[in-house]
């Protein structure tokens, strides 16, 4: 389909772009901040730099040269290496999310770049596509979803050699090239005003100003001007309040900006094969999974988002899902879904997924052994303060004072936790929700779990109480637990993950 | 939690048990040599009067140490049990902590078969199993049964042999 090919030129500037803004401050002591010394060592220093920028230039270009590509209707070809010679081909069928990531350098020159994560471990997990046209990564990833497709109709076991693959309606192989994406959701601004809130991210302007204030020091003497205005400021206070005034609003106006450029264009929409996340106003990335992929869903809730009803709705995927250093997170659905919006949200998304909001707690004797267990942060924080006995704000007995506030903290943890604790086994769903000051519910479908585990100890077993475990894939590995159940749950956990097996085999002699 | 229908219903080898005391009296040994050759230089070399303190601290431990790998084996033994059928590999163990564990086959990535020379003696094998998140391991069968379960494993779970 594509014959073998290097990659754009521009990634070879994009690769000498990076060099050349790594080494630019070495460059400035050497030949500008230290320009008329004559010392040994910055002497020499400039020519171990002009043979290490050379050296540096020389292999991206190499790189460049030697690394190529190619793909044929099976899957990816990769050539790379200078001297040792690296071949590697990766098939469609194991790759389990695209992701997409153009930069403001990118914007500019009007390219983008794209990546195709599988579940393979080790660092060669991802086929990256550094910098390319937007023509080539849309013809590249219809490429990849086109084979996907064509596999799963010609045979739906073969997607990844397991029974993994989760048959979805018939119908949808043949209604696939005419359907159209939908879009399922796209934030209001009232929704990021309280995103703003929510996030704190009005906070973020303190140590913004801090570090562009180190760094403008660093050139320039801030220190004495700065000393003076804040001298007059101070010596009235209507000044002082025209200055927390300022500050306050300019921390808020920074916050809903903040959020704003983070989270306001985020877009939600699926076709009856994928689903797809874009998000990012100057540096834009998307995100897109095939339905049978997402292993599992997380829905998180912390302690201010659950007072105003939020959470955040993650798919767990078994491929990479951040970009390199970028930090994306685009796994996630959107992090300030209201809460209802987002049940709503993951049954219009993932078909298979009906999330019962009637769930059963644990019974009360779960309470009395998560009271009973000792706490070693606690026990340990303690000791270290009774040692040391220190002083806080000239009280003497601060000591037992953090101590028993740590204490109170802790025992608020788990009742809350006990409170939060639910679970759900709904034919081919489990739910399981746990957590103390941030709730995490977790959903997935047997057939997505790879092992489960049950267990009791000695106190569990006075108490008719077990723990369940499932694991799931991820990356890395997520693990679920669920702990101080009734037993008869264990057992019916056990027979009902047993069960998994006919409901794989009926979908793979369909 | 125990269900009748679906407890586990093999067993590790009987000299599990024979085999577990004599590894733990092997390293326990080679222990009590590295503690005595320590408090003899503590005594020759005069050292710091609170290194003292800290090897007698370690033989306290190293005792209960001792008593326990005389205990826990036959412990160990009875609390383990391992079935498998052609869906699941069933595994069943633990003194303290009681745990169950549940594997499809099908997410059994490799299997492999381990032997030391002490193993060698007693006639046993661990087996252990790979799956996509962790591994999992039988720890002493008799030989031929061991190999039988790899192929076994291998042949449920269709996939190659591993070697060692």
């Amino acid at each position: 389909m594509i014959a073998n090919r290097r990659h754009h030129p521009a990634s070879l500037l994009f690769k000498i772009g990076s060099v050349i803004r790594n080494l630019l401050f070495i460059f400035l002591i050497l030949f500008v901040f230290q320009s008329g010394s004559n010392s040994t060592l910055v002497v020499y220093g400039r020519y171990a730099f002009i043979a290490y920028i050379s050296w540096s230039f020389v292999t991206a270009i190499l790189n460049w040269l030697t690394t190529t590509y190619a793909l044929d209707d099976q899957g990816f070809y990769l050539r790379r290496g200078i001297f040792s010679k690296t071949e590697q081909s990766i098939p469609f069928s194991k790759v389990q999310n695209i992701n997409r990531h153009t930069s403001f350098f990118h914007r500019i020159l009007r390219l983008t770049s794209i990546s195709f994560e599988t579940g393979i471990a080790g660092d060669d997990a991802s086929v990256k596509f550094g910098v390319t046209t937007k023509k080539e990564a849309s013809q590249l990833e219809a490429i990849v979803q086109q084979q996907k497709d064509f596999i799963n109709i010609e045979n739906p076991t073969i997607v990844d050699g397991t029974e993994d693959f989760l048959v979805a309606e018939p119908t949808v192989f043949t209604k696939k090239t005419t359907d159209e994406r939908i879009l399922h959701f796209q934030p209001t601004r009232r929704d990021l005003l309280k995103a703003s809130m929510t996030s704190f991210s009005f906070l973020l302007l303190i140590p913004l100003l801090g570090s562009v204030f180190y760094n403008v020091s660093d050139f320039f003497n801030l220190d004495e001007r700065l000393e003076s205005v804040g001298a007059s400021i101070l010596s009235s206070p209507w000044l002082i309040a025209i200055a927390v005034t300022i500050l306050v609003v300019a921390s808020f106006t920074f916050g809903i900006i903040h959020s704003f450029i983070k989270y306001g264009k985020y877009e939600i929409s699926s076709d009856s094969q994928r689903i797809y996340i874009k998000k990012g106003i100057f540096s834009e990335a998307s995100f897109s999974i095939a339905k049978e992929r997402v292993q599992a869903i997380e829905i998180t809730q912390t302690f201010t988002k659950r007072i105003l009803g939020l959470a955040e709705v993650k798919l767990i995927s078994a491929g990479s899902l951040s970009l390199a250093t970028e930090d994306l997170n685009i796994s996630s659905l959107y992090p300030f879904l209201p809460i209802k919006q987002a049940y709503a949200l993951i049954s219009e998304l993932l078909p298979g997924y009906r999330i019962h909001e009637n769930m059963q707690r644990l019974p009360r004797r779960s309470l009395w052994i998560r009271m009973l267990k000792p706490n070693w942060i606690w026990l340990i924080a303690t000791a270290i303060l009774f040692y040391f006995k220190p002083k806080f704000l000239g009280i003497e007995e601060a000591w037992w004072i953090a101590s028993s506030i740590l204490l109170v903290l802790i025992v608020i943890s788990r009742v809350l936790d006990f409170l939060h604790t639910r679970y759900c086994l709904n034919e081919e769903l489990i739910q399981l929700k746990n957590g103390g000051f941030t709730s995490t519910l977790f959903v997935t479908k047997r057939e997505k779990i790879v092992e489960v585990e049950i267990s009791q100890n000695r106190i569990q077993r006075a108490f008719g109480l077990s723990s369940l475990q499932t694991v799931t894939r991820a990356r890395p590995i997520h693990t679920s637990y669920l702990e101080d159940v009734p037993d008869q749950l264990a057992v019916t956990f056990h027979h009902w993950y047993r069960g998994r097996s006919n409901e794989v085999q009926l979908e793979s002699t369909e | 939690m125990n269900d009748q229908y679906t407890a586990p219903r093999h067993s590790l080898s009987p000299n599990a048990v024979k085999y577990w005391r004599m590894d733990e009296l092997i390293s326990n040994l080679i222990a009590f040599i590295v503690i005595g050759v320590l408090f003899y230089l503590d005594w020759h070399f005069e050292w710091y009067e609170w290194i003292f303190w800290v090897l007698v601290a370690i033989t306290a431990f190293f005792l209960i140490g001792i008593i326990w790998s005389i205990v826990s084996p036959p412990l160990t033994f009875k609390s383990w049990r391992y079935d498998l059928d052609k869906e699941f590999l069933y595994l069943q163990f633990g003194i303290w902590n009681h745990t169950q564990q549940l594997v499809p086959m099908t997410k059994i990535q490799a299997v492999s078969l381990t032997q030391g020379p002490l193993m060698r003696k007693f006639d046993l094998a661990s087996l252990s199993v790979e799956t996509m998140g962790s591994s999992h391991s039988i720890p002493a069968l008799p030989k031929e049964i061991a190999s039988e379960l790899r192929e076994q494993i291998g042949h449920f779970a269709k996939i190659k042999e591993v070697e060692q």
